[in-house]
């Protein structure tokens, strides 16, 4: 590409001393005082046969003065003196780094030129943005709006850097509440949807929702500035929320009622309940057991469990029959372990597996069912993300901000591990899925015990670009999240950070000045590191389209949990407005809520023309409550003798 | 009183260490305070000049010197300083008469001008260059002369503070806005009472105003102004000797034009070893001049 002198008027000119020397990677500069260029400005430089692209790291101001004791006797050791009449000779000094040179061979020292502003054409061939921002048909995603002195020009990532399969992977950082991670993780998502080519496949977005409703209500449009709707103008994506978005969140303790603050009857029925039976629990059963838990007995027994126990017919020594698909059946297993080597005379040993160790691994499974009661049912019927049925250009949020830690954990692996196993078998129904994790430093710290999460983690960093599945992670301190996870993440966004955060020893590549900008950063301007710019640069970004969580509960304010006649009336009737309230109460009157609950699971899903018709089949004729007689005297039934349980919580 | 002379090493006097003049603010000399300083009008320009030299070569013992010569006069508004009017000259300058007509020709083949030095009596190394910087200084007086001549016409309300003596203004149109600051102390113009009183001048003050004459008959009112209060060590310490020409209103604007002076004080040009009495403005012309040569060989 030619590249000619324009008008573009001089701001500066490069400089060499001995002690300061122009090199083939960086360069200084001088300005007048009076300059529109800053940190993180764009610069090119006109050589007599090359020009160089480069971006401002530094900036130095000094006068003449040998030492300030003689400002001190120049103004008579009056601080509030009358201003001189002359002012000092000053300089301001500026120190670049090379983004590229044109011609890039041979390689040589920044020609002693004049410096001008880059224009909107020289920041793309800068940030060598030409090969795919403009190509035809264009293959760039924006990311923001670099500006600086008046020059204002869209900043492109590589959807094939950015999604992969040469490098893939987001990180982005910065403290909470100032560096708009959430936002800007957004502002690019919508930017993937609209302009992702076609041509490279069908994609979807995973969020997880980990706190308060941060990402309860991307459907709904958010409220935008006149100068939002003009960067997005200029970013060529239209301003508006995600138009397919599908809400995942477990219920509550009760089962009926969602744990989640999308619950405005506005809303209603646009959340899909997230609940896992056993089957789904126990393939990701290692996420179940920390560190001591982690041995070979273990291991062994679960293996045992899943292969030869569930969702097959299996017969005990002592001739029960198990048909195990649920906690429920599951749990009726163990004690009938329980008691037959109880009955055979206090045994210890069961196919192989100690009583202790199937002790522990039934503590650890059940306490699953206790601690997440809502995301984990005891029956064998579940309600999951719709792997094998994933729609281009959709987001599907799961909201486990509710859910305590260890449910959060099995959550996100299990649907990663989903994700990756359908991907792999290209039967996801997208190639490409994004998963967006907030809090990264929870689930990859840099230190602390091997878990599975970390591990599973570690594994997208690293091989998920060869199948699609792309991490966008977020973290306030990127110092305390693993250096292969944010180290394999091919893009990097900065946002406000933390000082301390800025003097770990992953950030001595950026100079003092870009330290402070970084943390100085308004809301809304971040700096990104892409693999084809050679330097990271600062760019703005626009509110999201989408409705932001705190607005969002301000408009859409959660309701308070009902009664669980009520919620289950409110459930149906998402479903279709005409079932009679009344009705359905009389159905549930006087039945066990697991069966109410197993009945509501399954017309949710079935969604069926005829909800109460539906509803009440699964439901199925009420047993009228019986009293019997009291026992006869002396029938006492006596208790069970039980082994004292080690593991018991 | 010794100290200060054992410390340095004592200076000759240049050609002329005394020279005459008479007092005409009062009978004898006194020193007189001339109030807070004042910044001075703006638009006030300032004119200093360098000269660098070298020897390029001998013709047998004759020394051929190459010389740069530039002055510049630098107008300040809003405390900025922009050059304003600038002269600049490169020659050669040789004892022609020592020369032969080949080795004249030689030289004039070079395509720099060239200026005749004194030739003496008979070649001597150290007078041969002695005589060529004579015509030098000559002629950075001259570049001085024409970028001080060209401001003063181009800005008619100007004032312009130049660096040493003024009487070579005397031609140049408008040169009464010329204010002469000079540095050395050479030349004595006062003695006894009179000197005593002018060398002893507490800070903010200057001295009774005299008027000396310059060559051509051209005569100057001039005084002493103590910039800096002087140490027991050197007398001469923050120490000027301001001049105008003689004409009216030059003794009558004697204080105010010592208050501008005052006022310049500040930024100290504590960069030169005569900060002390070297007014920021000409150190920066100074600087000025010497970035915009360049290296010189």
């Amino acid at each position: 590409m030619a590249l000619t002198r324009d008008s573009v008027p001089v701001i500066g000119r490069v400089v060499a001393t001995e002690t300061l020397p122009a090199s083939p990677h960086q360069f200084h500069f001088w300005t007048p005082t009076a300059t529109p260029i800053g940190i993180g400005a764009i610069v090119r430089v006109d050589g007599e046969d090359r020009t160089v692209f480069g971006v401002v790291l530094d900036a130095r101001a000094y006068s003449d003065l040998v030492t300030p004791l003689h400002e001190v006797i120049g103004a008579e050791g009056d601080p509030g003196a009358a201003a001189p009449p002359t002012r000092r000779a000053e300089i301001r000094l500026w120190t670049a780094a090379v983004l590229r040179q044109e011609p890039e061979e041979p390689l040589q020292p920044v020609p002693l030129a004049r410096v001008r502003l880059a224009t909107p054409a020289d920041v793309t061939l800068a940030l060598r943005m030409d090969a795919y921002a403009q190509s035809e048909p264009r293959s760039a995603i924006p990311v923001g709006l670099y500006a600086a002195g008046g020059t204002r020009a869209p900043v492109w990532l590589d959807p094939d850097f950015l999604l992969g399969p040469e490098s893939a992977h987001l990180n982005i950082n910065g403290v909470s509440g100032l560096a708009t991670k959430t936002s800007a993780v957004l502002f690019l998502l919508s930017a993937v949807f609209q302009h992702f080519p076609r041509g490279k496949g069908r994609i979807a977005a995973v969020c997880f929702n980990v706190k308060g409703p941060d990402l309860g209500f991307l459907d709904r449009p958010a409220a935008l500035t006149p100068q939002d709707l003009e960067m997005y103008a200029a970013l060529d994506v239209a301003p508006e929320p995600f138009d397919r978005v599908r809400f995942y969140a477990p219920y509550k303790a009760d089962g009926v009622n969602l744990n989640t603050l999308r619950t405005h009857p506005a809303l209603a029925g646009s959340v899909e309940p997230l609940v896992w039976g056993l089957r789904e629990v126990l393939d990701y059963s290692e996420v179940l057991l920390n560190r001591d838990d982690i041995d070979a007995k273990a291991d062994a027994f679960l293996d045992f469990l899943a292969d030869r126990v569930v969702g097959k017919p299996f017969i005990d020594e002592w001739g029960g029959r198990h048909a195990v698909e649920s906690f429920g059946d599951l749990e009726r297993l163990f004690r009938a372990i329980f008691d037959g080597l109880e009955a055979a005379g206090g045994r210890d040993m069961w196919r192989t597996h100690h009583v202790a160790t199937i002790r522990k691994v039934r503590n650890r499974l059940m306490n699953i069912s206790t601690r997440c009661k809502g995301l984990v049912t005891d029956d064998a019927d579940g309600n999951d993300l719709p792997f094998g049925a994933f729609e281009d250009r959709t987001v599907y949020v799961v909201d486990v901000a509710g859910v305590d830690q260890l449910g959060q954990d099995l959550v996100f692996t299990r649907v990663v591990s989903k994700l990756r196993e359908h991907l792999e078998r290209r039967d996801l129904g997208v190639e490409h899925v994004v998963a967006f994790v907030d809090e990264l430093n929870k689930y990859a710290p840099a230190d602390g015990p091997e878990t599975y999460v970390r591990k599973m983690l570690l594994d997208l960093s690293e091989r998920g670009r060869y199948l699609g599945l792309v991490l966008f992670g977020a973290q306030q301190f990127r110092s305390q999240v693993h250096r292969r996870v944010v180290g394999n993440a091919g893009t990097t966004v900065y946002g406000r950070m933390d000082m301390d955060e800025l003097a770990t020893p992953g950030y001595q590549i950026l100079s003092p000045a870009t330290k402070i900008k970084l943390a100085t950063l308004p809301k809304g301007e971040l700096m990104v590191r892409h693999p084809h710019f050679t330097q990271p640069v600062f760019v703005r970004f626009p509110r999201p389209a989408s409705l932001q969580g705190r607005q969002g509960v301000e408009q859409f304010p959660p309701v308070p949990d009902v009664a669980f006649d009520d919620a289950v009336v409110r459930q149906l009737a998402a479903l279709d407005r005409r079932v009679p309230a009344a009705r359905v109460k009389d159905l549930i009157a006087d039945r066990r809520e697991d069966d109410v609950r197993r009945a509501l699971l399954a017309t949710r899903r079935a969604r069926p023309h005829d909800v109460l018709a539906f509803f009440a089949a699964r439901l199925g004729p009420a047993v009228r409550r019986q009293t019997i007689g009291d026992p006869a005297p002396g029938a006492d039934v006596a208790p069970l003798r039980t082994v004292e349980d080690p593991y018991a919580p | 009183m010794a100290r200060g002379l054992a410390r340095e090493a004592a200076r000759q006097p240049g050609g002329r260490p005394f020279a005459e003049a008479r007092v005409v603010e009062g009978r004898d000399v006194r020193a007189i305070p001339v109030g807070e300083p004042v910044t001075g009008p703006e638009g006030m320009g300032f004119v200093d000049g360098i000269q660098r030299f070298a020897v390029e070569g001998h013709f047998g013992v004759t020394p051929v010197v190459r010389a740069q010569v530039a002055a510049a006069a630098l107008e300040r508004h809003g405390g900025a300083l922009r050059c304003a009017a600038r002269s600049v000259e490169e020659f050669l300058t040789v004892p022609r008469d020592r020369l032969t007509t080949d080795q004249w020709e030689a030289l004039t083949d070079v395509g720099l001008p060239i200026q005749e030095s004194d030739p003496g009596p008979r070649p001597h190394p150290l007078l041969d260059r002695w005589a060529a910087v004579q015509v030098i200084e000559q002629r950075r007086d001259r570049c001085e002369a024409d970028a001080a001549a060209r401001f003063l016409a181009a800005r008619p309300d100007a004032w312009l503070v130049v660096d040493g003596g003024v009487t070579g203004l005397a031609a140049v149109r408008g040169a009464d806005r010329a204010i002469g600051v000079v540095k050395s102390h050479e030349t004595q113009f006062l003695e006894a009472t009179d000197l005593e009183a002018a060398l002893t001048l507490p800070a903010g003050s200057r001295s009774s105003a005299f008027v000396r004459r310059g060559a051509g008959g051209v005569e100057a009112t001039s005084w002493y102004l103590r910039l800096w209060p002087w140490s027991e060590e050197d007398l001469l310490h923050g120490l000027a000797r301001v001049e105008r020409l003689t004409a009216r209103g030059a003794l009558d604007s004697a204080d105010d034009v010592s208050r501008w002076l005052l006022a310049e004080r500040s930024p100290v040009a504590d960069r030169d070893p005569r900060w002390e009495r070297l007014l920021y403005p000409m150190h920066h012309v100074e600087m000025y001049m010497r970035a915009e040569a360049g290296g010189w060989h």
